[in-house]
């Protein structure tokens, strides 16, 4: 085990110190990927990565970047159409992996008449709101308590990129620049640039803008960003080196 | 099977849209290589190619058989290619797809029908032994042109490797240890190299040099011209596809010339270094039994 200012390390088989371990009066302590219990009270992690505790959850992690993306209820995804049958949308969330499915109503205001068409090879952003181990995952587009779809739905245009899981999640951390340590988003926006993005779980990421060079900025800046794990002041230059190189 | 996974149509149009506005994904220019890096292993006769994020290993061996009946003047040689599912869950042992047989073909016809390896010399006793020399290609990983980097690949290999030493009295060869006699190189005649050309547009009117995948996916037809430095074309390769002018073509040859001259200074420059990296108190000169030619 390493520990470098606040980041822990840790590797399969590591003893996790008692001190790590949240302790909460109340909650019940949750674990998260990577870890594994050995009844009665040992935790050992199964995977390599960083050790991220949240005391306020009584939650316990492994943060790693690799693997295959896992659906899980709750995560957005950025997904393919593959066909549609007579009610749903079979979508892929990972190349070479069975597909989902997506009920054709599930969109907002949808009904049997005004329901959006989408051809193979469309994009979707959705919500998993189901995953179970041996079943093909289902997704919508639309909050089932509102009815809204705060965002989800078709993709129309901009350019799609691979990103790694780690990065995708680093993006979609709520405080992304303080936790996830990624600020090209910020610096390309504060620079000027008008341009939308759509993060989703599995290691995609949509970015739209009236202007195709934004796009590709954007998308070339994440990229860069991701493959070469890059600091925050490194990510401010390479924004500025990326600006001056296509304006 | 599994198909290999398509492009979405947001990702088509876009690659398509930025190209006319003459702009790539990665912000190469349209004649622009990525980065390609040559490294040779401790043993004879291996060569690592990265391009970007393509990567491959190509390996050479050797050894005694019989002549074909037909040709008993000549060695054998064969180049085997293998794109395993590590690459691409879309390929499967055993069960070539059309990459893969198209991807073998050419370097076939680049490296083995345009003579750059001298059969004749290959031979030790004339229709009883001879030697036959095997390429094993392995792809490591596929991020798009696949041929340019074997072929290069395939090349460096063959000129980096040597054969064990002989002596023939009568009938019987004697074969030497690397202890015994110092190895020798094949007798290489000229060094082919391949170019992929891609076509974009109604009429493939943009030209790409070096697509990556996504851009290999989209393109609506490419064409693969071999040669060697001094512009001596082995083979054209235009496979389907969209018909392309002949004006482009000619462009495409020409523009091949100067790249193919690039990765021969390349291929010369790293078996250089690493002939010094070996010739280790310069006695390398005096263990060649070789002569000069």
């Amino acid at each position: 085990m390493a520990t470098q200012g606040d980041r822990v390390s840790v590797l399969p088989g590591d003893e996790i110190p008692a001190s790590l371990i949240p302790s909460h009066p109340k909650r019940a302590l949750k674990l998260g990927p990577g870890l594994r219990h050995v009844p009665p009270s040992e935790l050992i992690p199964t995977v390599a990565g960083q050790l991220v505790t949240d005391r306020k959850k009584n939650s316990i992690w492994v943060e790693y970047n690799g693997g295959r993306y896992i659906p899980a209820v709750g995560d957005l995804v950025v997904c393919t159409v593959q066909r549609s049958g007579p009610d749903y949308y079979f979508v892929t969330i990972t190349e070479y992996s069975s597909n989902a499915i997506l009920p054709q109503l599930a969109f907002e205001m949808a009904t049997k008449k005004t329901r959006p068409q989408l051809n193979h090879g469309a994009l979707v952003y959705a919500r998993v709101c189901l995953a179970n181990r041996h079943m093909d995952p289902e997704l919508e587009c639309v909050s089932p308590t509102t009815g809204k779809a705060d965002g989800l739905g078709p993709l129309v245009g901009g350019m799609l990129y691979d990103i790694s899981l780690g990065m995708s999640r680093r993006l979609l951390m709520r405080k992304s620049v303080e936790e996830g340590k990624v600020a090209v988003l910020e610096e390309l926006g504060s620079a000027g640039l008008a341009f939308e993005t759509a993060v989703g779980r599995n290691g995609k990421l949509w970015v739209n803008s009236d202007n195709v060079k934004t796009i590709l900025i954007v998308g070339r800046a994440v990229k860069e960003t991701d493959d070469g794990n890059l600091s925050v002041e490194q990510q401010k230059k390479l924004v500025r080196k990326l600006i001056k190189e296509m304006s | 099977m599994p198909r290999e996974a398509e492009p979405s149509l947001n990702e088509r149009a876009f690659v398509i849209q930025a190209l006319q506005e003459g702009q790539r994904l990665d912000g190469r220019a349209f004649d622009q290589f990525r980065k390609l890096d040559l490294k040779f292993g401790d043993q004879y006769g291996v060569a690592d190619v990265t391009l970007g994020k393509t990567r491959l290993i190509a390996k050479v061996s050797a050894e005694v058989t019989t002549p074909y009946t037909d040709r008993p003047f000549d060695g054998i040689f064969t180049i085997t290619t293998e794109l395993s599912p590590m690459v691409s869950p879309a390929f499967e042992v055993n069960r070539p797809t059309e990459t893969e047989v198209l991807l073998s073909r050419l370097i076939e016809k680049t490296v083995r029908r345009s003579n750059a390896l001298d059969l004749e010399s290959l031979c030790l006793v004339a229709g009883q032994k001879c030697w036959s020399v095997r390429v094993d290609l392995h792809v490591l990983s596929h991020d798009g042109n696949l041929i340019d980097a074997s072929c290069l690949a395939v090349v460096a290999a063959l000129r980096h490797f040597k054969k064990p030493d002989t002596s023939i009295e009568g009938d019987a060869v004697t074969i030497y240890t690397a202890a015994e006699r110092e190895p020798v190189p094949l007798s290489w005649l000229h060094s082919p190299f391949c170019v992929t050309f891609s076509f974009y547009g109604e009429n493939g009117e943009i030209t790409l040099i070096d697509a990556s995948l996504l851009e290999e996916q989209l393109r609506v037809s490419s064409c693969t011209i071999s040669l060697n430095k001094h512009g001596e074309i082995c083979q054209v390769a235009k496979l389907g596809g969209t018909p392309v002018e002949a004006i482009s073509l000619i462009q495409c040859a020409s523009a091949a010339v100067n790249k193919v001259k690039e990765f021969s200074t390349l291929v010369d420059t790293k078996l250089a270094d690493d002939l010094k990296r070996r010739d280790k108190g310069g006695l390398m000169a005096e263990l060649s039994a070789e002569n000069e030619r």
